[in-house]
């Protein structure tokens, strides 16, 4: 067996294996989530919450933004609080006063530190034990807890209604007034936030650990790390070092110098033939701009209103709320980035091929039209949600699902899913001819439009839950999207399809190019398939997910530890004839992938990575930060590198302006760089501090997010944020001079 | 954030000074025909100077409520800015006579000094205000 074959069969061994982990992880998920009980009730016999005012609450939740303002478990966005950690601490504060003015006569504060050590004993024993009666599905909590319960809720129905008594903390939360429009739903949110809260506390049956596993930190409630998080965490550390030992080693053992090749005398892509589909690319770069550029100006206002609640004298957030515009951000980045990749395929595949199948322009007309609709349409149809214009009963399907980087409503998903398969067809009719062809390269556009075949076709995932699914399972599918994407095919299509220009320009043999691409493939994936499991420590699993997350995702940081190799690898391709000039910044930009794969995936990533690190730190500036110099920085990157390739080949007889693309290139990475590291470092950093020393809800809070010391660097993001937002203008302004110029 | 008004605007009007002081050197090298006047230690330095006098500026409009085209006097500073960063841009690097780049470099600074006229007198007529409001009768 060849080493070519050896590798398709481990890799192929690799995926079965991880994928049936998976599904069987997912099994034990469904079966051990937190119980959704019928009704909770006071000891009284008071119904509280029925499961169907649970189920609407958390669809009036969706239909906000859901996790685009606040969190729950963790998950979502970061001004706002966690509205389960909030909801607990407010709970458990609030039985306190109960109980001490009962008992003592006199606020808790005035308490002793004797009696204030027994009440929060009686406290965590009130809390912490599992009243869920699986018989009849019933929650019953004591009158006195039932009473705390009232007080929070009342809380949340002021807050999220037009109380002026709370205006003051909805501006501190971005949180327009009469987010939720009516009493009744403003009630129904309250036991769904409850239900979150009550799981996050709840010791699971014959075990000492919540169902969050004793997410979030919260002393008070007796909410501590488990033991599993700090083993695992010590295991996954053990695991990554000898990961990246192994593969040193196999690097020193089996990755000798190759003799170099001889480039060819001159470009060999000069002379490509443009066909007519190929042509029709150009748009989709065009958009990829303009879409970018949005994203870039509601970055600019979603960050705004953690300072102030208009932006600089214009009112616009009662009808541009946080909510919406973060939506549109988080959204706006996947999809000019992957409207660049899907741009990509259609324009190499008939390059690669030579063949233009008939209607190939049509279809890619036609896919381009439709991914316009899907933008316009999914967005208006957030906005009416969020506005509440929508009601709840169209929400789900045209509306604002709530969950981050899957928000639109089915339709929308549906139809995208239905884009994205259109895509795949466009990208395989045109390919079929080289994948038939079985010369070497065969191998490496397979493994290409497998990448693409598996991004396409792991979409379809973000169907598998339904508008009353559990909080976990949506939470397990969500992530086979968003991780099997990002950290999983979205890296191997990165490495393939950079080694494959390469091969094309003849700067690297293309047998040599195969091994190495699908090495790099099992290595990725030996971690990122069950590494998915690392966003769902403490969405309701068992402690088997923390333990397989932990070991797993750590193996990812492996392969991104040696990326020095490959980044100087491109490097010397730059520099291994004069006409590769022509090419010089995307491989630029391809460089910039691959340092930021080292220090936005790896470093920032791996701060956030093991269980006892996560614990403390889900949901803090410390994410955003790892999210925008690992997304932008590895695939915004990316996305810029291969629209520049692709270019080069749409207008091969300009001369490019170089001054433009230097400028674009240090502006966007040096403007990334100082807004991670004059602003979500530092925040990230002071947020631990605090979650550290008071528990998690207080670094949420509205009392330490308004500090002055934290609005001093959210304002400290505006020189990083202008000078790539200047970065992301001259790059567009690049890019319209090349048909503006051609007019002339 | 009111707490740090003073240092703010402190900060504010120190890279106002910086940022001209660094224009009318860059300019008059370039009025020289020397070639520093745009290298690039020199450019890197105006455009750090620039980012953070923006965002010293954007907190001082947060922080005081008082906005670009709100306020006729901060709209004015922000229209003559316009001017002044394409004149500079003249001085600097696209004029392509000598006496095109003096005449550009003057008008340049002659702008600066009203828009620093306007800060000053919270007044869009800027030091004209004070001719005005000092005439007899």
């Amino acid at each position: 067996m060849d080493t070519t074959r050896r590798l398709w069969t481990g890799l192929g061994l690799l995926l079965a294996v991880a994928f049936a982990v998976l599904l069987a992880m997912g099994r034990e998920l469904y079966l051990k989530a937190p119980p959704m009980p019928e009704r909770v009730v006071s000891s009284s016999g008071q119904v509280l919450y029925t499961r169907a005012d649970i189920e609407l609450g958390r669809r009036v939740w969706q239909s906000i933004g859901g996790q685009q303002l606040g969190s729950i478990w963790g998950h979502g966005a970061l001004i706002a609080p966690d509205w389960s950690a909030d909801w607990l601490h407010r709970e458990a504060v609030a039985l306190l006063e109960i109980w001490s003015q009962r008992d003592f006569g006199t606020d808790y504060a005035h308490l002793s530190p004797a009696q204030q050590a027994n009440l929060e004993a009686q406290l965590r024993s009130e809390l912490r034990r599992n009243q869920y009666r699986g018989a009849d599905g019933t929650i019953e909590v004591s009158a006195d807890r039932a009473q705390a319960m009232s007080v929070v809720a009342a809380h949340y129905e002021d807050l999220f209604s037009a109380d002026p008594a709370l205006k003051a903390l909805r501006v501190t939360y971005a949180m327009r007034d009469g987010t939720v429009d009516t009493a009744e739903h403003r009630h129904a949110m309250t036991g769904f936030f409850f239900w979150t809260a009550w799981s996050a506390v709840t010791e699971r049956p014959g075990g000492a650990q919540s169902y969050t596993s004793n997410w979030p930190y919260d002393p008070l409630v007796g909410n501590t790390p488990t033991a599993s998080t700090f083993i695992w965490t010590v295991f996954s550390v053990l695991f990554m070092i000898a990961g990246i030992g192994l593969l040193a080693w196999h690097y020193a053992a089996y990755h000798r110098k190759e003799l170099p090749v001889t480039p060819p005398a001159s470009d060999p892509l000069i002379g490509l033939k443009l066909t007519p589909s190929m042509q029709a690319t150009a748009k989709y770069f065009w958009i990829v701009l303009a879409l970018f550029l949005t994203q870039i100006l509601l970055g600019a206002i979603t960050a705004h209103y953690q300072v102030e609640r208009d932006f600089y004298g214009f009112a616009i957030s009662q009808f541009l709320p946080y909510s919406l515009t973060r939506t549109w951000h988080t959204e706006l980045a996947v999809l000019w980035i992957a409207t660049a990749w899907l741009g990509t395929g259609l324009y190499i595949a008939p390059a690669i091929s030579g063949h233009e199948p008939k209607f190939q322009r049509l279809g890619v007309n036609f896919l381009f039209v439709c991914l316009l609709v899907i933008v316009v349409g999914a967005f208006a149809g957030q906005w009416a949600a969020v506005m509440q214009k929508l009601g709840l009963k169209y929400n789900f399907w045209f509306g604002h699902q709530g969950w981050e980087y899957t928000d639109l409503g089915r339709f929308w998903q549906l139809f995208l899913f239905v884009g994205l398969l259109i895509w795949l067809t466009l990208v395989g009719r045109a390919l079929w001819p080289a994948l038939r062809r079985k010369d070497d390269m065969a191998s490496i556009v397979g493994l290409m439009f497998l990448s693409t075949i598996a991004i396409g076709l792991l979409y379809g995932a973000g169907l598998m839950w339904g508008e009353n699914s559990h909080l976990s399972v949506v939470e397990y599918w969500r992530w086979w999207v968003v991780h099997l994407w990002v950290e999983g095919f979205f890296e191997v299509f990165a490495v393939a399809v950079i080694s494959f220009i390469f091969v094309k320009l003849g700067l690297v043999r293309a047998s040599s190019a195969t091994a190495n691409v699908l090495f790099a493939t099992v290595v990725f994936m030996a971690g990122g398939v069950l590494g998915t499991f690392h966003h769902l420590y403490w969405a309701g699993t068992p402690t088997s997910v923390l333990a397989l997350g932990a070991s797993f995702s750590a193996l990812e940081v492996v392969p991104l530890a040696l990326i020095g190799l490959e980044a100087h690898e491109t490097w010397s391709h730059s520099r291994a004839t004069p006409w590769m000039e022509r090419y010089r910044w995307p491989v630029m930009f391809f460089l910039a992938v691959s340092f930021w794969n080292l220090v936005g995936a790896g470093l920032f990533g791996f701060l956030i990575n093991t269980p006892m690190a996560l614990y403390y730190m889900q949901g803090l500036n410390l994410t955003p930060l790892h999210g925008h110099t690992a997304l932008f920085g590895v695939y915004g990157m990316l996305g810029i590198g291969l629209m520049l390739f692709c270019l080069r080949g749409l207008r091969p007889a300009l001369v490019w302006n170089q001054d433009l693309l230097r400028s674009s290139f240090w502006a966007l990475n040096i403007g990334l760089s100082l807004m991670a590291l004059l602003a979500l470092l530092p925040m990230g950093v002071l947020q631990l501090q605090a979650a550290l020393e008071h528990g998690y809800w207080y670094a949420r809070s509205a009392d330490f997010m308004g500090r002055d010391i934290m609005h001093l660097l959210v304002w400290m993001r505006v020189p990083g944020d202008t000078i790539f937002a200047i970065g992301a203008l001259v790059l567009s302004w690049f890019v319209l001079r090349l048909w503006v110029r051609r007019a002339e | 954030m009111v707490e740090y008004y003073l240092q703010i605007r402190f900060a504010h009007v120190l890279l106002v000074c910086c940022s001209g002081a660094l224009f009318a050197t860059r300019g008059l090298l370039a009025i020289a025909g020397i070639s520093w006047a745009n290298m690039s230690a020199l450019r890197w330095l105006s455009y750090t100077i620039d980012t953070c006098l923006l965002t010293a500026a954007l907190m001082l409009v947060t922080i005081l409520h008082q906005y670009p085209f709100v306020q006729p006097w901060l709209t004015t500073k922000v229209l003559l800015l316009a001017v002044y960063i394409v004149l500079g841009a003249y001085a600097l690097r696209r004029a392509r006579t000598r006496p095109a780049r003096i005449a550009a470099y003057v008008a340049a600074l002659l702008v600066f000094l009203f828009i620093a006229s306007v800060a000053w007198q919270h007044d869009s007529r800027g030091i004209l205000a004070l001719l005005v409001t000092s005439a007899p009768g």
